[in-house]
């Protein structure tokens, strides 16, 4: 995991398949449902378009609960033509940050009250691939990536 | 540009129209068109129209038909036409929003039956997505319920939420310990498999309640318990459960 500076990275909206602004609670389960029927296109299997939702939930809730405002963006890799698919989503905000990542990946950490706090540690175990960079008073981004299983 | 309009009405209702059936619909616009066209206020004119030939063609229609207008008649108002269409669809877009909000209130409504299947046991169906605000809804309907039927066992079934991330996990356990709190038990079944591998993942856990793999499990639980509980009562009055009732 390189360690980039919030400001290093450069979202290109053209790059991703699907854009999801989150802004209110119905947007939650609106890209929630996106996700999910995104995840069904491309044949992923049915617990993993349950994982894929879920962590598109867990996301948007986080931006919604502390950032208020951002987007999730979403879009379909391949090497060749139907050949090591994966799907990655990407949560963006300018919201506050998170002051200390190590913590709020450990699990049972939350400055919200009514929380358990498992949100992102259990988003990163629901994922192959997982990269937070997140600066106090800037914004965080999240970078997931679900593989596709073979059959 | 009344009088090109009337003299060329036909020619270009055909250009204007997708099929026979836009043909009046287009007609009737460009007729009123019209006649509001030399007036002042063109755009406020403009509004009706636009919305009754709405009511025939799709908004993308619509607006190639201003651009096709705008190429076949000199000086046609088109940035009138245009925000004209705009406004409208402002309009349609806001009468969208208050209907969405009121389906909102009738499904709150709707999805969220206690029913009361057997003496002291309540049957919770979880239908649907919960947000926040159904949850509470919820969450105080049941309790409201089972202090007002003094129920034994509550049976919360969960096979219509096809997603339960953190924040219905946590909700479902807040409702479980409030129900606890009120002495009654929790019997949860419904869980279906790919939810079940995603809650480990996540790190929920319902231990504090009796799981069950179906509702005829819980259900046979569930009697078994508040019946148990009677029995006691019958065999020996004096010991025990007095306190409860």
């Amino acid at each position: 995991m390189d360690d980039k500076n919030f400001d290093d990275i450069v979202i290109n909206v053209h790059d991703y398949d699907m854009v999801l602004k989150i802004k209110d609670e119905s947007d939650i389960a609106v890209s929630r449902q996106m996700a999910k029927s995104f995840a069904q296109k491309n044949n992923f299997s049915l617990a993993d378009i349950t994982k894929i939702a879920t962590t598109v939930s867990e996301l948007s809730r986080n931006i919604y609960r502390y950032a208020k405002e951002g987007q999730i963006y979403i879009k379909k890799k391949e090497k060749e033509l139907d050949k090591d698919v994966s799907i990655e989503i990407v949560a963006y905000d300018r919201g506050p940050g998170i002051e200390n990542v190590e913590r709020a990946l450990a699990g049972g950490y939350t400055t919200s009250e009514r929380s358990l706090g498992l949100g992102l540690s259990g988003v990163k175990r629901l994922m192959d691939r997982f990269y937070i960079v997140s600066e106090v008073g800037k914004g965080t981004i999240v970078v997931l990536e679900k593989r596709r299983r073979g059959f | 540009m009344k009088d090109v309009i009337i003299s060329k009405l036909g020619e270009l209702v055909d250009e204007l129209a997708k099929d026979d059936g836009q043909k009046k619909a287009w007609e009737d616009f460009l007729v009123d068109f019209a006649g509001v066209c030399e007036k002042a206020g063109i755009k406020e004119e403009l509004k009706t129209s636009v919305s009754n030939l709405l009511q025939h063609i799709s908004e993308k229609e619509m607006s190639d038909g201003i651009g096709l207008l705008h190429t076949k008649i000199d000086n046609f108002p088109a940035v009138d036409a245009y925000k004209a269409l705009i406004e409208v669809l402002g309009q349609k877009n806001d009468e969208n929003l208050v209907r969405i909000a009121e389906l909102r209130d009738v499904l709150s409504e709707l999805a969220t039956p206690i029913i009361r299947l057997w003496q002291d046991v309540l049957l919770v169906p979880v239908i649907g997505t919960l947000d926040s605000q159904r949850a509470q809804n919820m969450a105080e309907k049941l309790l409201e319920s089972i202090s007002n039927i003094r129920s034994k066992v509550v049976i919360v079934d969960v096979t219509g939420v096809n997603m339960i991330d953190t924040i219905v996990g946590e909700f479902l356990i807040e409702m479980f310990s409030a129900v606890k709190l009120l002495g009654s038990d929790v019997v949860l079944t419904g869980i279906k498999p790919d939810i079940a591998h995603t809650l480990v993942k996540l790190g929920i856990d319902f231990d504090m309640v009796v799981i069950k793999r179906d509702l005829e499990s819980a259900l046979k639980y569930a009697i078994s318990l508040s019946t148990k509980d009677t029995e006691k009562k019958l065999v020996n009055p004096k010991r025990g459960d007095t306190d409860e009732e």
